[in-house]
Order: structure tokens, then sequence, then C-alpha cells
């Protein structure tokens, strides 16, 4: 095990820990082995492979950082902007906070929630202090990890532009905000786990996830949008409710030490900066015991509700699976689709960002007129969300439980056509058609129903392209295949290749519009394309799947 | 009828590439008979079953079940055949409900029989409670009665069980010896590993030993008593697997672990 820099310069607050009744070297050790550990989480399938030792001091998460870096810039025009410290630190601190807020949520909850460590170290003789002291110092690692990686640079900006005072109140706040954020992230599960169960948080810290992948994804788009819009001349006067954006408290201590201009507010404020965070985590070390017995219920699963299939929906699977195999493994697909944390987290995301994109290119073309745009044939925008199908169907073949696919050979499958056909069925109807439905919808709004037959050719073009996507695509049992083997360079250029598909049907698509009834007979030819491959996809053999 | 050979094996060797884990193994197995197949640790009990589920292939020799061949890559056997894996490893993020109705499904079985059974099993075997839970928040006892449950739901012929006791309480266990029993007077097979010597003395109708990828006993209890002169399976275990250290092994274990 290799001795990390991070606990050489931690030793020297070996005192410190002492003093608060830690014991130093345990911590040490516990860390050590966290750190180690941490160095090998995410096994790729080459990690795997070559074993040597160079690998294990990569640590992905510290490769991941340089993201948060280029988002740090982002933070330097308000660093950059003006005198008026109110207004732009609060700015600074509130993005600041929300980039690490999610990213602790997202990143650090399994270090919170770890409960290996109920059963690994408390039956053995360590203070209950010092395994509570090294998860928090495990956790504030990262955590100035990921903030050096945030702020290090608009800081920089910041002590050539305002001066060593704004760069030393900036350090103090940020470290006054961090604390404030495991505080209350601590106590946001804290509270979960109090009033619900552990499948609970889980789903609640799988949406953050989804939810934070999304932005990334989204945020990247509009940014730089937004510089647009931000009026710099904003002069903001302090108003009484404004207590309750935290971000403000740490921008009025700027603006009062910088500017001088001591308002009792501005003091309130200031002081609410220096306490909350304090108390926070004060409360979180005094209700530590109660957080950990909680933690508990992470491995208790409440009665979870019988969902009872409705009628209508047992009628609509019958009508769109045809056997019973069939419909087995739609049932089966669509449960792993909606159940599968590792599948969501991957997929989701990009469910989400096929709903934004044909918006993000719509107010790219057209900026002002909507008269304009509602009789224009920008709808055919719609067909970027068919991007995300080839991504998709590639991901169908994984599963984090990888392992449970021995039953695949344990029973009597004769077909491996109902396999696929129901997988396939399944996403397409639980996956795809929700985004389609939604967007359909938005665009009905906006283009009149004049756009209807169009908007079904693009559902057919949609399941054709699935259907190509899945002959093309190397094939495999479903959810048979570990998800950490998903990689999404070894896929690209196929997954760019099949992204031609898609140009190529909006291409021929636009051409029909432009004859009377061409779009009619495009939909004549889409049935019958559909109906031809989908008779021919599936046949496939079990010596095709082993290879 | 109760002659019926169900289970043929002749001369199996298997060999993972230059490490060999059977070495010409041939037995036979007639209806209604609990077979205990027992052996030290890599012995190849799981590997076995595993070949004969099709699970994991390039064999040499001859398996027959219900008296066909099984290399002609026809699986119509695998419908009358149920199994619980030694390692629980199961969809897990489904529910209780989710994962048996597919696997009964799977089998042939129309989805709401598959649901009946698979709730009435679950509800018998004292974990009804949990049917419509994931899988993920069972205890390892739930784990392996989800897995019992789904090896039975279409009324198989023959039944592999590896290490099926594995977490269960001692109530649990006897319900389930009882069910085996049950099932070997309906005139159904079972193929049973276990590392549990006494649970295997009291089932198994004949006992089959495993030893070094060969076969080292086979015969009732009665049987193997007579042959090797010693008490309980336990001790005929150890006799015939050549292991008979476990007394100096001990001592020394215990005289390192009192060096501080």
């Amino acid at each position: 095990m290799q001795d990390f820099r991070t606990l050489k310069l931690l030793d020297r607050f070996e005192y410190v820990f002492s003093r608060f009744g830690v014991d130093y070297k345990i911590m040490r050790k516990i860390l050590q082995v966290k750190l180690t550990m941490d160095g090998r989480r995410v096994p790729t399938i080459f990690s795997q492979n070559v074993k040597n030792k160079d690998q294990e001091t990569n640590n992905q998460y510290i490769k991941s950082l340089w993201i948060y870096v280029v988002f740090g810039l982002f933070l330097i025009p308000f660093v950059l902007m003006g005198e008026n410290y109110l207004f732009q630190m609060s700015l600074f601190f509130g993005i600041f906070t929300f980039f690490v807020m999610t990213s602790m949520i997202a990143d650090f909850s399994s270090v919170l929630l770890d409960i290996r460590d109920r059963n690994i170290l408390f039956p053995k003789p360590v203070d209950r202090k010092t395994v509570s002291t090294s998860k928090m110092v495990h956790v504030a690692i990262y955590l100035s990890f990921l903030t050096i990686a945030l702020v290090s640079i608009p800081l920089i900006v910041g002590l050539v532009k305002n001066g060593v005072l704004f760069f030393l109140v900036s350090i103090l706040n940020i470290v006054l905000i961090d604390l404030l954020i495991i505080g209350v992230t601590a106590l946001i599960y804290l509270f979960i786990l109090r009033f619900f169960d552990g499948e609970k948080l889980k789903d609640i810290i799988n949406y953050v996830q989804i939810g934070l992948s999304l932005m990334i994804m989204v945020g990247y788009q509009l940014l730089i949008r937004s510089f647009q819009f931000i009026d710099l001349t904003v002069s903001l006067e302090p108003q009484w409710w404004q207590i309750f954006i935290f971000p403000m408290w740490f921008g009025a201590n700027m603006e009062m030490i910088m500017n001088g201009s001591f308002q009792l507010l501005y003091l309130l404020f200031t002081a609410l900066g220096i306490l909350i965070p304090l108390l926070s985590i004060w409360i979180y070390m005094k209700y530590n015991h109660v957080f950990e017995q909680n933690l508990q219920k992470l491995t208790y699963h409440g009665k979870s509700k019988e969902n009872k299939q409705s009628k209508l929906r047992q009628l609509f699977l019958k009508g769109i699976c045809h056997s019973n195999e069939e419909r087995a493994y739609f049932r089966f697909a669509s449960s792993m689709m909606k159940n599968e944390r590792d599948f969501k987290l991957k997929v989701y995301p990009s469910l989400g960002f096929s709903i934004v994109i044909p918006f993000i290119f719509i107010m790219n073309g057209y900026n002002t007129n909507f008269n304009d745009l509602s009789t224009s044939k920008s709808y055919l925008t719609i067909y970027f969300s068919l991007i995300i199908i080839p991504t998709i169907m590639i991901l169908l073949k994984f599963s984090g439980k990888y392992k449970g696919a021995w039953i695949y050979r344990v029973t009597p499958i004769k077909q491996l056509k109902p396999i696929f056909s129901g997988t396939i069925k399944a996403f397409i109807f639980k996956l795809y058609l929700p985004v389609y439905l939604l967007l359909s919808a938005v665009f009905i709004v906006v283009f009149g129903v004049r756009v209807l037959p169009d908007l079904i050719i693009v559902f057919l073009n949609a399941c054709i392209y699935a259907v190509i996507c899945f002959m093309i695509l190397k094939k495999s049992i479903p959810f048979s295949e570990s998800i950490d083997q998903y990689n999404q360079n070894s896929n690209g250029a196929i997954v760019f290749g099949l992204m031609l598909f898609v140009a190529l049907f909006a291409g021929i698509h636009y051409v029909s519009t432009l004859f009377s009834y061409g779009i009619y007979l495009y939909l004549v030819i889409a049935i019958i394309c559909l109906a031809t491959l989908w008779k021919q996809a599936f046949n496939i053999t079990w010596e095709k799947i082993m290879r | 009828m109760m002659e019926e050979v169900i289970l043929e094996i002749a001369d199996l060797k298997k060999n993972y590439g230059s490490k060999s884990v059977l070495n010409g193994v041939s037995l036979q197995v007639k209806k209604g008979e609990i077979i205990g197949y027992i052996g030290p640790n890599g012995a190849g009990k799981s590997t076995t079953v595993k070949i004969i589920l099709g699970i994991e292939d390039n064999y040499s020799g001859k398996i027959n079940i219900f008296g066909h061949d099984i290399s002609d890559g026809n699986i119509e056997y695998k419908r009358k055949i149920g199994y619980v894996p030694e390692i629980a490893e199961v969809y897990d993020n489904l529910t209780g409900q989710e994962y048996l109705t597919f696997i009964g499904e799977l089998y042939g079985l129309d989805l709401d029989l598959a649901n009946y059974k698979a709730k009435s099993l679950m509800e018998l075997f004292g974990i009804g409670e949990v049917y419509h839970s994931r899988i993920a928040s069972y205890s390892k006892g739930m784990r392996q009665k989800l897995l019992i449950i789904s090896s039975l739901l279409h009324n198989p012929e023959l039944l592999f069980f590896d290490e099926p006791i594995n977490g269960l309480d001692a109530n649990s266990v006897m319900i389930f010896k009882e069910i085996m029993t049950q099932l070997a007077a309906q005139g159904k097979t079972i193929f049973y590993s276990s590392h549990i010597m006494d649970v295997v003395e009291k089932i198994s109708s004949r006992i089959i030993l495993l030893h070094d990828g060969k076969i080292a006993a086979d015969g009732t209890f009665e049987e193997l008593k007579q042959q090797n002169t010693k008490g309980s399976l336990e001790q005929i275990f150890n006799q015939l697997t050549g292991f008979n250290e476990h007394r100096e092994l001990g001592e020394r274990f215990v005289s390192v672990v009192k060096e501080m």
C-alpha cells in the first residue's frame, strides 16, 4: 500500500486531532486503506487485465477533476466584472455551491453512506469518534480537491485584479461554504433516512446524479449564451428577505470588507455566514450517532407496494407483443430499465438531453420572429431526438447485475427472436415514446396540427432506426455483460456512423415535404420498410451470440 | 418404473487450460433418487452440474438426460430441470415478483400461473411479505429461498441443488428437507451437493463422493459405512479424501494464534 501525499500533509495536524480525542494513528490507517480503495474504484476492463503498480495511483476521481477546472473558468467573469462585490460574489459563491453540492451528493454519497464501516470497524477496538472523524476527513480530502480544482484559477485572477485581501477573504469564505455543504448534505441525508428507507435514498441520489449529468450537458450549451443576458450594471440593495439566500451571506462580507460599507444587514449576513456553517457541522457531529444508527436503514427496506398491472396496460401489451415469451421479455426489460440505477444513470441524462437539443437548435435558428418559426420546417429538428438511440441500443446488453444472466443458459430458450424483439419494443415504448410524445406535444403547439403526419413519420423512422442499429451493432443477450465494460470511446466511431442514418432520414423527410402528398408517400414507404426490417432483423441463432 | 435412468454420465472430462477439473466421471442416476454429491472444495462438483445444464461447455465424454444426448443442441430437456446455483447471482434490482414471474415465463408458464405459484410458494416459505420488494434488499436466507422457489416453479423432473441450504435457518432447513423428501416421493430426482455432512447423511438415498475430479465413493450411506469402517459421513469423507491431519493442523494453527 502506498503512502499518500495527502496523508503526509495531514500529519502536520496530528496534534489537533489528538486534542479532540481522536486516535490519529488509527485514523491515518483507516484513511490510507480508504484512499487505496478509491484508487481502485471504477475498474474498467483494462485495469483488470493489466495489473501493474502504476495503475494503482490512478484515482479516477482525480482524473475527472479537469471538468471542474473548466467549469471554474466560468467563474472568472464574476471576479473581473467590477466592484459590485455583493452581486458578483454572491453569484460566484452561488454557482460554486451548486457545483460542489451536486457533486457532493453524486460522488461522495458512497463515502458518507458507507455501511461497511459499521461491520468492519465497529467490532474492532476502534473508538467511534475516530471512525466518524476519519469519515469526515475522507470527505474533506475529496472536497478540498474539488474546491481547489474549481476556484484556484478564478481566485488567482482575483488576486491579480483585486489584491491580497480579496484573495484571503474569498478563501475563508470558500472554506466556510465547504463546511456548510458537508453539514447540510449530511443533515439532508439524516432527514431522508429518518423518514424514508434506504431504497428511497438511493433513488433520490440516483435522480440527483441524473439531474447533475443532464445539467452539465445542457448547462454547457446554455452557459455561453447566458452571458449575453447578464446585465453588468445591476446594483443590488440589500433586502431583508435575502437572508434566505445563503450565498449572499458571503457576498455581503466581501462587500463589507472590500468596499467598506458597514451596514447593519451586511453585519448580520456576515455573522450568519460564519455561524451557520460552524453550527451545521456541530449539529452533524452531535447527531452523528443518530446518523450512524439510521444508516442501518440502508440495509433494511420497507415493504413496497404491489404494483398491479392495470387491465388497460395488459391490453396494450397484448396489442404490441404477440407471443407470451415476447411479453415476458418486454416486462423484464421494462422493469430492468426502470429499476437499474447504473442503467438509468447512463441513459436518462441523454434522454433528457434529447428533449432539450431540438429546442436549442430551434433557438439558434430563430431568435426573434415567432411567426417565421411556426410556418418553417424547423420541426425537423425533432430528428435530433433520434441520436440517443444507438447509444441506448449499445447499453441494453449491459447491466450492473450481469451475473444474473445464467438464467438464459439454464432455461429452455429455443428462439432468441422474442428476447430481442421484446427488449427493443420495451425500449421504444418505455424510453423513447415518452420523449417523443413530449416533444410532439410541444411541436404541435408551436407548429400547429399540420405537422402531425410528419411526427408520425418521425416515430416510424425511430423504430426503423432502432432496428437498423440492432442489425449493425454487435449482438448480445440483453443485460448480460458487465456495465463496467461499457466504454464510450470504443463505440464512438460506430455510433457516429449510425448517426448518419438520422441525417438520411431527415434529408429524405425534407425532400418529401417539397412535393404535395410527398410525406404521405414517405409514410407508406416507412411502414413497409419497418414491417420488412422487423421480420428480418431478429432471426438470430445462439451461435451468432456466442461468437 | 423406479429403475428408469434419468441421468447418465460417461467418462466426463473437463479442463481449464492445463488444470484438469474432471478426470473421467461416470455415473447413472435413477428416477426418484436423492443423490448427495459431496467432495472437498474444488473437487469439481459445481462444474459437473454446470456442464449438465449447459452453462459450461468444451467437455469430453457423454451426458444423457431423459435418454437424450445433450450435446446435440436440443435444449428441450432444460424444461424439465430445476437448478439452484451455488452463488446467488440474480437480477436483484427486480422485485421478487418481477424476477420469479420472468423465470416462470422463461420456462413457458403463463404469467398469472407463475405469479400465483411464486406468491404462494413465497408465503409458504415465510417470505411472502417481501414478494414485492427488490431482491437487493433480501437477506441471504431470503435470496436462497427465492432461488429454491425459482427452480421449482415449472414442476421439474430433475433438480440440481448446489449448496441449497446456504444461509437458511434451522427451521427453514427442516422445511427444505421435507420438501426434498416429498419431491422424491413424487418421483422427482434430486442431485444435491453440500458441505454439511449430517444433512447429506440423513436425506440422501445415495451418496457420491468426488475427489480430484474422480468418483471416490458411490453408494448408500450404509454401504459407505461398511466399506470404510468409520461411523459418520464426516469421518468417511475425511478418510476417502485422504485427510487425517486435522488435529495436527489445528494445533499448529492455535500455536500461531497464541504468538504475540
